[in-house]
């Protein structure tokens, strides 16, 4: 477990949009160890799927951009590979679970002959062989091989997303990518899919970078998670710290934005404003027009260094800083 | 008395394979200033039972009571005035307002549809709303593709208010928002709920949301009531094990409890020419042959109705 399988340093990826530039990804830095699960917390427009796409290098471009930085599996930077050699990552060594499974799917092929063709790709077997394969992988994500020949349409949603997550094991990858994997399915379905994804997880040793806005999903799954919010990381720890000591204001926000199963107040606590605008982000930390607990040196030059406060936990705000004062903020001020 | 109830309400849709009983034999009341939840999972019925009690859907059976009146067969002239007394805010703020109308005129449709307002009387009002639901006056000329999400929800809420209504009917209101502006609209429509005693249908899926803002909680599963219970009641002591296993599903952001979830197996079916009895007996851990016959919605505790013939039995 202490081996690490994908580092991501300084990753920028510009949009160009009406002749206007997008910041949609401004210096990612991520570090994944072999069977870790990372859970990628931020809201729409954060800039979550750009990073997996950026590091499937599928992103449209143009409008996209990557400007910066490198992404190394192993000890490979993928922004180096050319394009063939590419092929040979997706779908083998790394591996895509997309939000929506109803468009995931193609509509006209067999569910089965969609995994199979995935083997296909990067196997030297046979179709015979490919197909055996892969009506196990439905037998093992609980789909009986019975319906290897049945198409999407006759799938409900659980079903689908459950095909998709079969195509995405069925080449053993050592990363899954996995966009907001259960967003478009119902609680006790996607409890269902949670449940099986975990125990396929441990069972391959595979390492997961989970994208979500459900910090309940990331509680029940990651084991550590970073939250991003304008394309930047501003504070990444375990599961353990983050969501018990919470440091970034923005991170303290969006935990008293959350209407709670087990507190009765009748009040919540939303964040003030809007996110910013990518074309124009403001000076300074991007979280500054939002946050209680701005102040003059907030507002002006580069964004804050992230800072370690307890060994792993880091946080991007100068609150934290050594010789800043400390302001001692906590969920209970600010809630 | 409560403001609306639901007597044996039915809605019935013809489909290519038979008849999808969308709503089915649903009964309840909601007392007037309250909240009701709705809950269950997509497919559910919940919206179309929403519909129909507001009357944008006409029930096949059953009745629907507003203030006492029966509403269901209301028509013409009738059923103008009952509009006025009953709105909506649609979920997907993005497909709910039209895109050729500005802030101002969104607000100002359901007014001058009224008939019964001058000019200036419109143009005050719809300052009054604007200002009500924390639209900048800025906006007032802004078309929804100029505003963020956040914005346009609180443009169909100023909208659903606009003839001052008793009761509004919110179908997912927040589901299509991020948590840190669904925090902000939730608080406007309880401050709403507040100053004009407004009461509320809340449609949704999410359950942290629906005990967040509920007095009394309904539970659907494909059309039919399952269990309805005031909202601590239901989260304390679910008793139908549908409610149960939902219940269990949530993924809670306190990872020390893991979830100890109530295993259901295979997959919710469909409301298409379904067999008498329990919808949800298929799935269900204590299902046995009394399952088969149709249900009863039988009051186990004050206010708490359960559905389910072997309720007394597995709690």
């Amino acid at each position: 477990m202490n081996e690490t399988l994908l580092t991501i340093k300084n990753l920028h990826v510009q949009y160009t949009s009406g002749g206007q530039i997008v910041r949609a990804v401004n210096g990612v830095d991520i570090e994944l160890k072999k069977g870790e699960t990372l859970g990628l917390v931020g809201e729409t427009g954060a800039g979550k799927t750009t990073i997996s796409k950026a590091i499937l290098r599928i992103l449209p471009d143009p409008p996209a951009k990557v400007t910066c930085g490198e992404v190394w599996l192993n000890d490979v930077n993928l922004f180096d590979l050319p394009a063939r050699e590419m092929l040979e990552v997706r779908g083998n060594k790394i591996a895509m679970i997309f939000q929506d499974p109803m468009t995931a799917l193609n509509p006209t092929m067999t569910v089965g002959n969609q995994i199979a063709e995935v083997i296909l790709q990067h196997n030297d077997i046979s179709n015979k062989e490919a197909m055996k394969r892969a009506a196990s992988m439905l037998e093992m994500v609980g789909i009986p091989a019975m319906r290897y020949m049945e198409y999407p349409h006759q799938f409900s949603g659980g079903m689908k997303q459950r095909v998709v997550i079969a195509m995405a094991l069925a080449c053993n990858p050592e990363l899954i990518l996995a966009d907001e994997p259960t967003t478009a399915l119902d609680v006790t379905i996607q409890a269902q899919v949670l449940e099986m994804m975990i125990n396929l997880k441990q069972k391959m040793n595979t390492s997961m970078i989970l994208i979500t806005h459900d910090l309940g999903v990331v509680a029940q799954t990651c084991d550590r998670v970073a939250v991003i919010y304008a394309g930047q990381i501003v504070e990444s720890g375990t599961k353990e710290e983050i969501f018990n000591n919470p440091l970034h204001p923005y991170t303290i926000g969006l935990f008293g934005a959350l209407p709670k199963l087990n507190d009765d107040s009748k009040r919540l606590s939303p964040i003030l404003g809007l996110p910013p605008d990518p074309t124009n982000l403001p000076e300074g930390c991007s979280f500054n027009p939002r946050c209680p607990h701005a102040f003059e040196d907030c507002t002006v030059g580069q964004t804050p260094e992230m800072i370690e406060v307890t060994p792993g936990h880091f946080v991007r705000c100068i609150l934290f800083r050594k010789e800043s004062v400390h302001h001692g903020i906590s969920r209970s001020q600010t809630s | 008395m409560a403001l609306v109830e639901v007597r044996h309400l039915k809605k019935y849709f013809e489909v290519a394979s038979g008849t999808n009983h969308a709503v089915d034999d649903v009964s309840f009341k909601i007392e007037r200033g309250h909240t009701m939840g709705v809950v269950g999972e997509s497919g559910c019925g919940k919206s179309t039972l929403g519909r129909t009690i507001i009357r944008l859907l006409d029930a096949t059976d059953g009745q629907v009571l507003l203030d006492g009146e029966d509403i269901t067969h209301a028509k013409g002239r009738e059923l103008r005035r009952l509009r006025e007394k009953m709105s909506i805010v649609f979920q997907d703020p993005y497909s709910s307002l039209n895109p050729r109308f500005c802030v101002d005129e969104t607000i100002r449709e359901p007014l001058e549809e009224a008939r019964r307002f001058t000019r200036a009387e419109i143009s005050q009002r719809t300052e009054e709303l604007m200002d009500l639901v924390g639209i900048e006056d800025r906006l007032r000329m802004a078309y929804p593709h100029e505003m963020d999400g956040g914005r346009r929800q609180r443009v169909g809420i100023a909208r659903a208010l606009a003839l001052r209504p008793d009761f509004i009917m919110c179908d997912e209101p927040v589901s299509a928002l991020d948590v840190s502006i669904q925090a902000q609209v939730l608080n406007l429509l309880m401050d709403l709920q507040e100053r004009f005693g407004l009461t509320y249908m809340f449609v949704t899926h999410d359950l942290s949301v629906v005990r967040h803002i509920s007095d009394e909680i309904c539970v659907m599963y494909l059309g039919q009531l399952v269990e309805t219970a005031p909202t601590k009641k239901l989260f304390d002591q679910p008793l139908h094990p549908y409610t149960k296993a939902l219940l269990s599903a949530i993924p809670s952001i306190d990872f020390s409890k893991p979830m100890r979830r109530v295993q259901l197996k295979g997959e919710i079916t469909s409301a298409i020419n379904p067999k008498p009895g329990c919808r949800f007996a298929p799935r269900c851990l204590y299902a046995c042959d009394c399952c088969h016959e149709p249900q009863q919605l039988e009051e186990v505790e004050p206010g708490h109705f359960v559905s389910c013939c072997r309720v007394r039995e597995i709690n």
